[in-house]
């Protein structure tokens, strides 16, 4: 499963980097798109804002297929400041510009599964794909607007991952 | 299994996707779709004629073939069986509400509102499916599927955003008229002589009117028929009728396409489709994707669409046939 987790976050910032290469965050001193996987950085005591962070839930496995299918529930939260030009009274169309880019990300809902543990990354056999993106209400903290969006993302194990992963 | 290959199981598929070709009715010729060679196209641009009719909605086929027992033996038992009927049935609904999309879903003869003149409504030229329309204007030379040239006068009489049709004269007379899709059959010579532009497919919109330089109009899509022929004339469009009753069937060439998470499709092909039913719509309520509990009271009308699938020949074999199934497998899928 880590493969599609990988093959997601991977399309999903690719993808962002053509829609708005402008969203970038600074991390551990490199500047990279602004989207990040929350499991695969350290504990953040405040989310960044302006920046879409991934972040995984529920897992199921069906395991009556030819090949098993692993489901995984992905959060993608983001927030907003608006900008310090207009005082953040942008910020809800921050948030409007941020929801935008998320639907254009998860636009085709599949993307070939590639192997990023090795170098350079390997392409599998089948692809990751999602369903379409469920998104939730806005919540206003103060002057930090903030969504969450879930997505539910579907792949097949393939002969090599199988061995170390969920078995037979 | 084989490395470099991997055990698929059945598709995931999101959404179907309809195509249309028109049937030449005069000569009972439709269109075949080759998936071996076309079925890789891209969705959002078939191969001509293939025109496409948006994503659709509640997809479902329905073979209604007969298969019948021949019996032999005491006590009789079942020796083989024949197939008595050959009949199909394809239902599914419209996401867009389009000339052509109407037009299929119709049931009978589907027409356009031309614009009338003005002071008619309540004349005795009033008609339920529009009265004496504002006289087609002739088409300069050079047209092309997208550009209209016409006389400076002429010109002054459209609008961007219009809708106008395009296509000849009625001259008298019988069979089936209409370009590119035969759009009624005429059974008796009638008197209007607009009444092909009132049939006809060759419909488009108005995306600009120039009225000095290049005369003419520009079209926000390509005509259906493609360049115009000589003699075509164009008239404005207010909107679209059909009529429950008639005896008027439209007849297609259908493709349907489900294309799967893994790169896989499925077509269902359909060579001739007529109208089952009759003009039906369904409405479903606008959900919001936020999954929240207030619905409202909106609701989107879809175009409702049943059709009767006729056979066709396969020269192959001579097989009389209504559909072809054809499955194309994801790269590195094992069959």
């Amino acid at each position: 499963m880590q493969n599609a987790k990988d093959s997601f976050y991977l399309a999903l910032r690719t993808r962002l980097v053509g829609i708005n290469p402008e969203r970038t965050i600074l991390l551990r001193a490199v500047l990279r798109p602004g989207i990040l996987v929350e499991e695969a950085e350290a504990p953040f005591a405040q989310l960044p804002t302006d920046v879409f962070v991934l972040r995984w839930l529920g897992l199921g496995v069906d395991q009556d297929l030819p090949s098993e299918m692993v489901a995984a529930e992905c959060e993608v939260l983001y927030s907003t400041l608006g900008t310090q030009s207009f005082g953040g009274l942008d910020r809800g169309r921050a948030l409007a510009e941020m929801d935008s880019e998320l639907v254009g990300m998860l636009t085709p809902f599949w993307t070939p599964k590639l192997n990023y543990a090795v170098q350079p990354a390997a392409a599998m056999l089948s692809n990751v794909f999602w369903d379409e993106p469920v998104f939730g209400a806005v919540t206003a903290v103060r002057d930090r607007l903030s969504r969450t969006a879930r997505v539910v993302v579907y792949s097949y194990e393939e002969g090599g991952e199988l061995a170390g992963g969920w078995g037979n | 299994m084989a490395a470099g290959s991997f055990l698929a199981p059945a598709p995931v598929v999101r959404r179907v996707r309809g195509y249309f070709a028109p049937v030449n009715r005069g000569v009972g010729a439709p269109v075949i779709f080759d998936p071996a060679e076309l079925g890789r196209f891209s969705l959002d641009a078939p191969p001509a004629p293939w025109v496409s009719l948006g994503w659709i909605r509640n997809f479902a086929r329905k073979a209604a073939s007969k298969t019948t027992p021949i019996m032999a033996g005491i006590p009789a038992a079942v020796l083989e069986q024949t197939r008595e009927t050959l009949d199909a049935h394809v239902s599914f609904q419209f996401l867009s509400w389009t000339k052509l999309t109407m037009g299929l879903a119709a049931g009978s003869q589907h027409m356009n509102l031309l614009v009338p003149v003005a002071g008619s409504a309540g004349q005795d030229s009033a008609r339920g499916d529009g009265g004496t329309a504002v006289p087609a204007v002739v088409i300069q030379s050079g047209a092309t599927a997208t550009f209209l040239p016409l006389a400076a006068a002429d010109a002054a009489g459209f609008s961007a955003g219009q809708i106008v049709a395009v296509d000849v004269d009625y001259a008298g007379q019988t069979g089936f008229v209409g370009s590119p899709v035969s759009g009624a059959y005429v059974k008796a010579p009638l008197t209007d002589v607009d009444y092909v532009r009132r049939v006809t497919f060759n419909v488009a919109t108005v995306a600009t009117v120039a009225t000095s330089g290049a005369v003419g109009l520009t079209l926000a899509d390509a005509l259906p028929g493609g360049v115009p022929a000589a003699g075509m004339k164009v008239q404005a469009v207010a909107g679209f009728v059909d009529r429950e009753g008639g005896s008027f069937f439209q007849e297609w060439s259908a493709l349907f396409v489900m294309e799967g998470a893994q790169g896989e499709r499925i077509f269902f092909h359909y060579p001739r489709l007529q109208s089952l039913g009759s003009a039906a719509e369904t409405a479903t309520a606008l959900a919001g994707k936020q999954g929240g509990s207030q619905h409202g009271s909106l609701e989107r009308v879809m175009l409702a669409g049943e059709f009767r699938a006729l056979p066709v020949t396969d020269p192959l074999d001579g097989e009389r046939v209504v559909c072809y199934r054809s499955f194309l497998p994801g790269a590195n899928a094992v069959i």
